[in-house]
């Protein structure tokens, strides 16, 4: 129905995942399309690298509703499936360059059979109306199969050298398989690299049975830019992460 | 039709959302105020459309502005009960026009327009026109009709102000709206996944287990969605309207869960309880020494008095089971005026959780709520009975009733019964069962039937069998 590119990047956490992210918003962004960005990793920091600040997400707005419903404090001629839809979208955190929403802490005890239902719809809907989606999803691949979208088109995984971010990796990988989630396409990216040690890397990535797209080398302009606790959507053009996920647009024609 | 209209008018765009940085103006929404209003009034000159306060032309890119909705309707059909009706299709009318977007209802509503649609040269007395067309379109009842757009901030103040108050007089009747008014019930199914044979029977009377969708949501969900988890199910013949047992409803529950239930009574828990998935908010669970019903919910962390926590319960009574003497129900549904109707309603509550108590204060006939203790006041069965006696609890009638029941009873087929003093109960038992009514499994002539039974143990033991 709706033409637009879903982008998910995942990856164990503190393997470069939000790096990765960032930079694809960062030059997503500059397209001028309409880019919507969906924070799916209860664990991750990408508002923080974008240089936004999130007030709530959609796993608070799910409580607050849960709540006021059993308070009884919703009228009964208001409809839930239009509450939750406002709230959801009073929860968007809108920029000039793109927007985030953020799904955020999992769910308590109780039923979330029909909230989730319900905003698995919303979700959807808010996602038609921007040209590309770019997902920050945990490894475990929950939020995709569940909450989120089942179409995503491009699945970008990262991993980082340890033994931990490639075995995640391949889960991911199996996972997807498994789920029935059909990528169109699935990519892995190798973060972190050491110079001199990309071959040896990259004969183990392959043992993940995913192709390689991409190589970012241990980089200390993102190393500094962590530590002042700076926004990657300013990191310059000829740095080496943001010509290597340039140069992976480039090649999925995105 | 709607040639005068600079933008396109059609329901493709429905859903149609405006960015923050695609934005021309906001209307209404979180950071002003706003409201719509449907009435039906006999001085309506039809096809007057007017904006009241600032044009869009007369607004500044980037800002937001209070915004009113005001619909004033005529027709010889139309009566002041359906204006909430008609009010609700605002939302998806105000859709249909491109470049405007209108999210939620009533006091709650949020606008934008899209600088593409200033570009294209539309006002929002376009977006009136359009309104006034689409209605009539939508409910040929509606024969004259008139749309005005209210800007100007202490005008639309004022507008909000008197809308709420018509607000609060359809949800009063909208509370009252009860089974016998409606003609459809709704099935829900969403929960299936793990609980393949339960579906939840939504009535105005009982929202569903999980207390998140009344009979109003489904109805929303079902017309977006006929073919979806949530479906409607003609009301049809009503076989018993206390116990809430109709026809239709049983015949689709039997169909919708494989034979598994085909009965169900939606406002009792005895003989065929509604069934449970294992989301429902909390349950109501027949306590047999009191003749009474507990209640217990998610939250409450410790042992009810039946000697078990929420948790074991729910675990009894929930995956599309039907076990007597036990329901799952919703908050909501203990504020029914049809809450366990069939079993004495509020006079056969015997206890539950102090929080949902105080919740449901003004719910709970005032004659009865200071005499359903509590798990403060008390906790064992034997607490309970004493309090219950202290307070002249109404149940206390029908223990009295109930005795002498079993003693008229104990004829032919008796051979004897036990008076509950002739048991001791230690605190070492450990519960096993308990039911109104249980037969035991005998060989020879002798038939033993317990009533109110409820079967302690000192220890149980769960062994695989070896065969």
């Amino acid at each position: 129905m709706c033409d637009n590119l879903i982008i998910a990047v995942s990856g164990k956490g503190g393997t470069g995942k939000t790096v990765v992210s960032s930079i694809l918003v960062k030059l997503l962004s500059e397209t001028g399309k309409d880019l919507l960005v969906i924070d799916a990793d209860p664990d991750s920091n990408i508002p923080e690298s974008l240089g936004i600040e999130v007030d709530k997400s959609v796993g608070d707005v799910r409580e607050d509703l849960k709540k006021d419903v059993n308070q009884g404090n919703i009228s009964s001629g208001m409809n839930k499936w239009d509450i939750l839809d406002y709230k959801i979208m009073e929860s968007i955190v809108e920029t000039q360059n793109f927007d985030l929403l953020m799904m955020g802490r999992s769910e308590g005890s109780g039923c979330y059979c029909a909230v989730n239902n319900m905003l698995r719809r919303i979700i959807e809907n808010i996602s038609s109306n921007y040209d590309y989606i770019v997902i920050d999803t945990e490894a475990g691949l929950e939020h995709l199969s569940r909450r989120t979208t089942q179409s995503v088109d491009i699945m970008l995984v990262v991993s980082d050298s340890s033994r931990r971010g490639l075995h995640t990796a391949s889960r991911v990988g199996k996972l997807s398989k498994e789920l029935k989630i059909s990528f169109e396409q699935i990519y892995f990216i190798l973060n972190r690299v050491k110079m001199g040690n990309e071959e040896e890397l990259s004969k183990k990535a392959k043992e993940t049975g995913l192709d390689i797209i991409g190589l970012i080398h241990d980089d200390e302009v993102i190393s500094e830019f962590d530590l002042e606790g700076r926004s990657l959507m300013e990191l310059p053009n000829d740095s080496e992460p943001v010509k290597v996920v340039k140069d992976i647009i480039d090649k999925l024609k995105i | 039709m709607f040639s005068d209209i600079p933008v396109d008018v059609s329901p493709m765009h429905e859903g149609e959302r405006i960015r923050a940085a695609n934005m021309y103006v906001e209307l209404a929404g979180p950071k002003s105020v706003g409201t719509e209003l449907v009435q039906v009034d006999e001085s309506v000159v039809d096809g007057q459309y007017e904006v009241i306060g600032p044009e869009l032309s007369e607004m500044i890119k980037g800002e937001v502005y209070p915004f009113g909705i005001k619909i004033d309707i005529k027709g010889e059909k139309l009566e002041k009960e359906i204006e909430g009706v008609i009010e609700r299709r605002t939302h998806d009318l105000c859709n249909y026009v491109q470049g405007f977007m209108h999210l939620n209802q009533r006091d709650q509503i949020w606008c934008r327009v899209s600088t593409d649609a200033l570009d294209e040269g539309f006002k929002l007395i376009d977006l009136a026109k359009s309104l006034g067309i689409l209605f009539k379109e939508e409910f040929p009842i509606i024969e004259e009709i008139t749309v005005t757009i209210l800007t100007e901030e202490e005008n639309v103040k004022q507008f909000v102000v008197d809308a709420q108050s018509i607000y609060a007089a359809r949800d009063e009747r909208a509370r009252k709206l009860s089974d016998e008014d409606v003609d459809v019930f709704y099935g829900c199914l969403m929960c299936q996944s793990f609980a393949p044979t339960h579906m939840c029977v939504v009535t105005p009377d009982r929202t569903a287990l999980c207390g998140a969708i009344n009979w109003f949501d489904c109805r929303a969900s079902a017309k977006m969605d006929p073919d979806g988890s949530i479906f409607e199910i003609e009301k049809g013949e009503v076989l018993d309207d206390v116990k809430g047992e109709y026809i239709n409803v049983n015949d689709i529950i039997a169909q919708k869960t494989q034979g598994e239930t085909d009965r169900v009574y939606l406002h009792s828990v005895f003989e065929y309880p509604h069934t449970s998935c294992g989301c429902f908010e909390a349950v109501a669970f027949y306590i047999p020494e009191l003749d009474g019903i507990g209640i217990v919910d998610r939250d409450f962390g410790c042992e009810t008095p039946l000697g078990i926590p929420f948790s074991s319960m729910a675990g009894q009574c929930s995956g599309g089971k039907q076990v007597e003497g036990f329901t799952g129900l919703s908050l909501e549904y203990m504020r029914s005026p049809k809450f366990l109707q069939a079993d004495g309603a509020y006079e056969r509550i015997v206890w539950m959780p102090k929080e949902i108590k105080s919740s449901l204060e003004g719910f709970i006939p005032k004659e009865i709520y200071d005499k359903i203790p509590t798990d403060e006041n008390a906790t064992s069965i034997n607490d309970i009975k004493n309090y219950l006696k202290d307070k002249n609890h109404p149940i206390l009638e029908r223990i009295a009733i109930l005795g002498s029941d079993e003693e008229k009873s104990s004829d032919d087929e008796d051979i004897e019964s036990f008076g509950e003093e002739a048991m001791d109960m230690g605190q070492e038992f450990v519960p096993v069962a308990s039911a109104p009514e249980m037969g035991m499994p005998l060989s020879g002539e002798t038939k033993i039937i317990f009533k109110n039974a409820k079967i302690y143990a000192e220890k149980v033991i769960i062994k695989k069998s070896k065969k």
